[in-house]
């Protein structure tokens, strides 16, 4: 078994085509990730049954499945039924981009949603006593001191899964995409030498991780600086 | 060498001798011809155990110009060359590609089938993709999405003559056929007679239907598919040469052909 160093050379910058593809799937499921997952939280802790009940399902029906089978539905199983393909959603469902994106928005809001109740749940119950001592109304209170506390709690597992849905993004390559993941798979098929090439695309996503990693650690230390001690 | 190795030699040899001249002294020699026999529609066996197939009425019709008896041997794939080399058969008439690599241990007749690419996609739709000459136009191409194996020769042939072609890669064909089906791709390149058995020829690829002429560049398709036979046998190698050129003329390969797809798998237009 030799190790081809120059099919390394030539297959990152090739893989790093993809690059762009990687990003965009990886920003857009975050956000829109994001903002499904504070409105499942909404839902969740409002203590009205008709609105914990759907997002308790919902949490755990996305939760409870591979993410590669949610792709699979989305993009393979909807366009069975007449109705979809007609419908105004499909030049969204007919991209496998759209697909992907939905697919890991969805998958992501559910956990997200967990992650931001972990951290609701880990603010002190004094705080929101002493901000009603104060005359602060149940909103005043949940936005200005709810929320800042629970976003410093949070980011870390937060932190995690979108790094892990940074990785989710190789599965695009599934449903025909040329993201990093795609290209690599082209290059494999065309050459056979899939330990150089993967290898190679695993040290780009490592590199990729490190700084989603600093990123985020600078934002937490922005956001406890108030736990800092004077010196 | 070893001692059993020599006198399996010397035997061979003796009985290549002894076949050659007894082949020459009767009246017709028999050619024995090694296929799968499981390939349908190309080489198979029917339900009374009868061979039938494209090669197998190929193999036929060679050895009636060639003026020969034929004795059909079954054989699995991969020992296929092997035992064309073993002599266990003069002739391989068996779907096999003509082939940088097999030419260095085997020599292969003309191709009495051809290797093409043809783009499939949906019936009634105008539009003009390729000129009288059978070259691509690039401008048609714009705005329509193509589905293709991933790595294929497909591949490069697109990547070479239309780079700007929106082109999507399958690993399998069932998604391919899928996404078409679906609507997510305008078209796809494949392999002519796989699109006809396993789609044009079914429910779901009613609505579809052959949207390019017959793609055979061989520099990405490969020449085609030949009669194997062992090297050194150049009188026989011409003869079936003069025997596939007659058959592409007389009609007798669109014949074969037509009984299992709706087109022509040779190459129409060769002169020998």
């Amino acid at each position: 078994m030799s190790f081809d160093f120059s099919l390394v050379i030539d297959s990152i910058p090739k893989m790093l085509m993809g690059l762009g593809l990687t990003l965009q799937l990886m920003a857009l499921s975050a956000v829109l990730g994001t903002v499904l997952a504070v409105v499942l939280l909404l839902m969740r802790i409002s203590r009205r049954w008709y609105l914990v009940w759907p997002s308790v399902t919902y949490i755990y029906i996305f939760r409870g499945t591979p993410i590669l089978v949610q792709i699979f539905i989305i993009y393979y199983g909807l366009p069975q039924f007449e109705a979809v393909r007609d419908s105004i959603f499909w030049p969204i469902l007919r991209e496998p981009f759209g697909c992907a994106v939905l697919a890991l928005s969805l998958n992501t809001g559910a956990y997200v949603s967990e992650i931001l109740r972990g951290g609701i749940l880990g603010v002190d119950k004094g705080l929101g006593e002493a901000a009603a001592a104060l005359g602060l109304s149940v909103r005043q209170r949940f936005i200005h001191i709810t929320t800042p506390i629970a976003i410093r709690l949070a980011t870390p597992a937060y932190s995690n899964d979108i790094v892990s849905l940074m990785k989710s993004t190789a599965l695009a390559s599934t449903i025909t995409l040329l993201d990093m993941m795609g290209i690599a798979r082209t290059i494999v098929a065309e050459t056979f030498a899939p330990y150089e090439v993967f290898l190679s695309l695993a040290v780009i996503y490592m590199v990729m991780t490190f700084f989603i990693q600093k990123a985020f650690g600078r934002f937490e230390r922005h956001m406890s600086r108030y736990l800092k001690r004077e010196n | 060498m070893t001692l059993f190795n020599v006198i399996r030699r010397t035997t061979l040899g003796v009985a290549a001798l002894a076949a050659l001249t007894i082949g020459a002294a009767a009246q017709a020699e028999t050619l024995r011809v090694g296929m799968e026999c499981t390939y349908a529609p190309f080489n198979f066996k029917n339900a009374d155990g009868s061979l039938d197939g494209y090669d197998v009425d190929v193999a036929k019709g060679v050895a009636e110009i060639l003026g020969a008896d034929l004795e059909f041997v079954c054989q699995k794939w991969d020992g296929m060359v092997p035992a064309l080399l073993a002599n266990k058969f003069d002739l391989v008439v068996a779907s096999m590609s003509i082939t940088d690599s097999r030419l260095e241990k085997m020599d292969f007749s003309a191709p009495y089938r051809i290797s093409v690419g043809r783009l499939v996609g949906k019936k009634a739709g105008d539009l003009t993709l390729f000129d009288d000459a059978g070259a691509p136009i690039a401008a048609g191409f714009d705005g329509l999405r193509i589905g293709m194996g991933r790595a294929t020769t497909y591949a490069s042939w697109f990547e070479a003559k239309l780079p700007g072609a929106n082109v999507v890669y399958y690993d399998s064909s069932e998604a391919m056929y899928l996404d078409l089906v679906n609507g997510r791709t305008d078209m796809i390149m494949t392999n002519p007679m796989k699109a006809y058995l396993k789609f044009l020829s079914k429910d779901d690829g009613a609505g579809f239907e052959f949207v390019s002429p017959q793609i055979d560049e061989t520099d990405y398709f490969g020449v085609g598919v030949g009669i194997g036979l062992r090297k050194g046998n150049d009188d026989l190698r011409d003869r079936l040469n003069a025997a596939v050129l007659e058959l592409t003329k007389n009609g007798s390969l669109e014949t074969y052909a037509l009984k299992y797809f709706p087109f022509a798998i040779h190459n129409e237009g060769w002169e020998g």
